[in-house]
């Protein structure tokens, strides 16, 4: 991974609530977050779903933006001050053209496939309490960098249902 | 210019104007409401004279969006009223001070942190409505001003006379937040 961020000119510094992206952009960056943190989030009739986070040494990119070029729905805030490094889409295009890069970035790709698959298993299960347990087990630090209203969100909870889990 | 092209540079200068917006959540009361002098704005006031023209403009835009049959067209055509109104709105170099229509005066109104959050709010609508708005033609669909409603303006026209005028009055905020610095 550390390849593909060296590959950055551009660091970017974004205050506390401010946007990196907004709902019908395109955005084909990939974003390492050097410090601070972000959510990303869509809005299902003016409600905010936050559909994944990310924290200091995480790379976060609009993926099917990404892909495909076209306008993505997604939102991605800053939760507080968050200084982040850019790599253009060009840029990893140029990278592709070895072998070795290619197959470093399958990795990435197949370790991003393997998240959205246990993502899926998250949203269908029922119980709040095994919701809470598979993030837990998963992403222990989320609970150290992202402040708990924005994980019961994530979670599907309300903010006191995820008091009364982590109490238990 | 391609209608996607307009869309797109329109959702990123909206984006810009709500992180300029959320810069101002963090200041106190008293920095908000600073006037120059008795008849200049502060900048509650600017924030809710764009308010007023946000109540004007959304919800038509949004009407006519929802009613329009005319499918999406790929070129934008400015109309010439609507070039003309959409440049004029734009902050010069020298700036030329234009008079404001009665009813969207905001002096004296009552001004708290509220005024911020409904900004925000009819931004994050204006995303929204940028959003469905490629589902018509900018061309096509006409948007009544507040000058005159016999004056229509084209809906891709209507959202850069919308926004530049936004940007007008943030570049106004930029200058009280100056001027406050200087006193």
């Amino acid at each position: 991974m550390k390849e593909i961020i060296e590959l950055s000119d551009n660091i970017i510094i974004i205050q506390r609530n401010e946007f990196l992206k907004v709902k019908g952009s395109i955005d084909t960056n990939l974003y390492y977050i050097e410090s601070g943190s972000v959510r990303i989030f869509v809005l299902d009739e003016y409600q905010e779903q936050t559909i994944r986070f990310g924290y200091k040494k995480n790379l976060i990119v609009s993926l099917d933006s990404f892909l495909t070029g076209k306008p993505s729905d997604l939102f991605i805030q800053a939760i507080k001050k968050t200084v982040i490094k850019v790599v253009s889409k060009q840029q990893i295009e140029k990278f592709l053209e070895t072998e070795s890069n290619r197959n470093l970035w399958m990795k990435i790709l197949e370790n991003l496939v393997i998240q959205q698959m246990e993502r899926e298993i998250d949203i269908l299960t029922n119980s709040p309490k095994e919701r809470y347990e598979r993030v837990l087990k998963r992403s222990p630090q989320l609970f150290q960098e992202i402040p708990n209203r924005h994980i019961a969100n994530y979670l599907r909870m309300s903010a006191e249902t995820l008091s009364r889990l982590k109490k238990s | 210019m391609q209608s996607e092209k307009l869309t797109q540079m329109l959702l990123e200068q909206s984006r810009q104007i709500i992180n300029q917006a959320e810069k101002l959540q963090s200041y106190d009361l008293n920095t908000l409401t600073w006037k120059e002098n008795e008849i200049s704005w502060s900048i509650l006031e600017c924030l809710e004279h764009l308010n007023l023209y946000g109540d004007f403009y959304l919800p038509q835009i949004e009407n006519e969006i929802k009613n329009s049959t005319i499918k999406t067209d790929i070129e934008f055509n400015s109309g010439i009223l609507g070039n003309y109104f959409a440049k004029s709105m734009l902050p010069k170099e020298k700036l030329n001070k234009m008079k404001t229509f009665k009813d969207k005066n905001p002096l004296n109104a009552k001004l708290d942190k509220s005024i911020i959050d409904r900004f925000i709010n009819q931004q994050i609508k204006l995303l929204d409505l940028l959003n469905q708005s490629r589902n018509v033609s900018l061309n096509k669909v006409k948007i009544k001003t507040s000058i005159s409603s016999f004056i229509k303006l084209r809906l891709g026209d209507t959202f850069q006379f919308f926004i530049n005028h936004i940007i007008r009055h943030l570049s106004q905020i930029d200058r009280i937040q100056v001027a406050m610095k200087n006193t």
